[in-house]
């Protein structure tokens, strides 16, 4: 089966925290990272690079998860956006589904959650292709 | 010594780092259990990680908050591995609100001094949920265990020049973690300040090593 994610953007303003997600994604898929320290970086990487999957963070300089998110559903409606979040406040995570996330992962992340939620946005792509 | 050379000398950039991240992931649990108590969306900042020499802790806290002038502190002390103070400082009309918040105005015609009572009752519970799920997420993501004194107001309504001297000695030096927070209800914001002293750097440094080790 054709696999339909190659390119990754990472968008967190903790480097830590962006080489903590990066630990959990399988090396041997070949994936292609990109990274970026806050919204509006993430919204110009992501116009550039097209990514097939963003992971975003919530709480951020410049500009939050919440705005990133609105603004890169306006550029592509069907963009896949997992949130990976420390707010886990139900407000919080209702608001991100409603602007358009594809899920929302709880930080600290687990290898298992983060591999189930590659695999789920797989499957969103393909019915999307 | 300035206080970025004291910076490099107690905590190199990647610890700094891994405190900032723990210390948001540790936030976020204890807004979320303030939000599982009272129908509220705590909104949450960037967490920030400052070394201080411990004279300088009082204006440092003292500058940070002079945007709000009328202040109640609230402190738990926390004894673990990792030890030290958890300041919670909210503006000095939040203990009104959050009487509100949580649903207790019913309540206010017990006492004599029914509203300042319960006010201070309700922002001492707010302090102690918020610190108890912060410092609980820290010890637990640092594999350490820790105790705590019950909550303690020690500032009520007064100017924002009148915070106490630090209880650090002189010569130590002070993390301080600090988040600052608002409700998306009423108009309650504020600070947590985290201050651990120096006998708990080393171990800190350790555990934030063995903490990154998983991801490497």
């Amino acid at each position: 089966m054709q696999k339909m994610i190659r390119k990754i953007l990472i968008v967190d303003d903790s480097p830590i925290a962006r080489k903590m997600l990066k630990s959990c994604i399988p090396r041997d898929q070949g994936y292609e990272f990109h990274e970026a320290g806050d919204g509006r970086e993430a919204v110009e990487k992501f116009r550039e690079i097209r990514p097939d999957v963003t992971f975003m963070d919530l709480t951020m300089p410049v500009m939050n998860g919440y705005e990133a998110i609105e603004e890169i559903i306006r550029i592509d409606p069907k963009a896949v956006i997992i949130v990976v979040t420390a707010d886990i406040q139900v407000k919080a995570v209702t608001k991100v589904m409603k602007l358009g996330a594809h899920m929302v992962l709880k930080k600290i992340l687990r290898k298992e959650d983060v591999e189930d939620a590659l695999l789920k946005a797989e499957d969103t792509l393909r019915k999307f292709s | 010594m300035d206080v970025k050379k004291e910076k490099e000398k107690i905590l190199t950039d990647e610890e700094v780092d891994i405190l900032q991240e723990i210390m948001n992931i540790a936030f976020g649990q204890a807004a979320s259990d303030l939000a599982d108590v009272i129908d509220i969306h705590v909104i949450l900042s960037v967490p920030f990680v400052k070394i201080l020499q411990a004279p300088e802790l009082p204006d440092y806290i003292r500058d940070e908050i002079r945007d709000i002038c009328n202040i109640s502190i609230i402190e738990q002390k926390f004894l673990g591995k990792f030890r030290g103070n958890a300041l919670m400082v909210f503006p000095s009309h939040a203990g009104k609100e959050l009487i509100a918040l949580f649903g207790l105005e019913e309540n206010t015609h017990i006492d004599a001094d029914p509203v300042e009572t319960l006010g201070r009752e309700t922002l001492m519970e707010v302090g102690n949920i918020m610190i108890g799920a912060c410092i609980g997420k820290l010890a637990e993501l640092l594999k350490d265990s820790v105790t705590y004194s019950p909550p303690r107001l020690i500032i009520e309504n007064h100017p924002c020049d009148t915070i106490p001297d630090s209880q650090l000695a002189a010569d130590d030096s002070a993390i301080v973690l600090k988040t600052v927070f608002s409700f998306d209800k009423g108009s309650i914001s504020g600070f947590v300040f985290l201050v651990t002293s120096h006998e708990s750097i080393q171990w800190l440094k350790e555990a934030l090593r063995k903490f990154i080790e998983q991801y490497e």
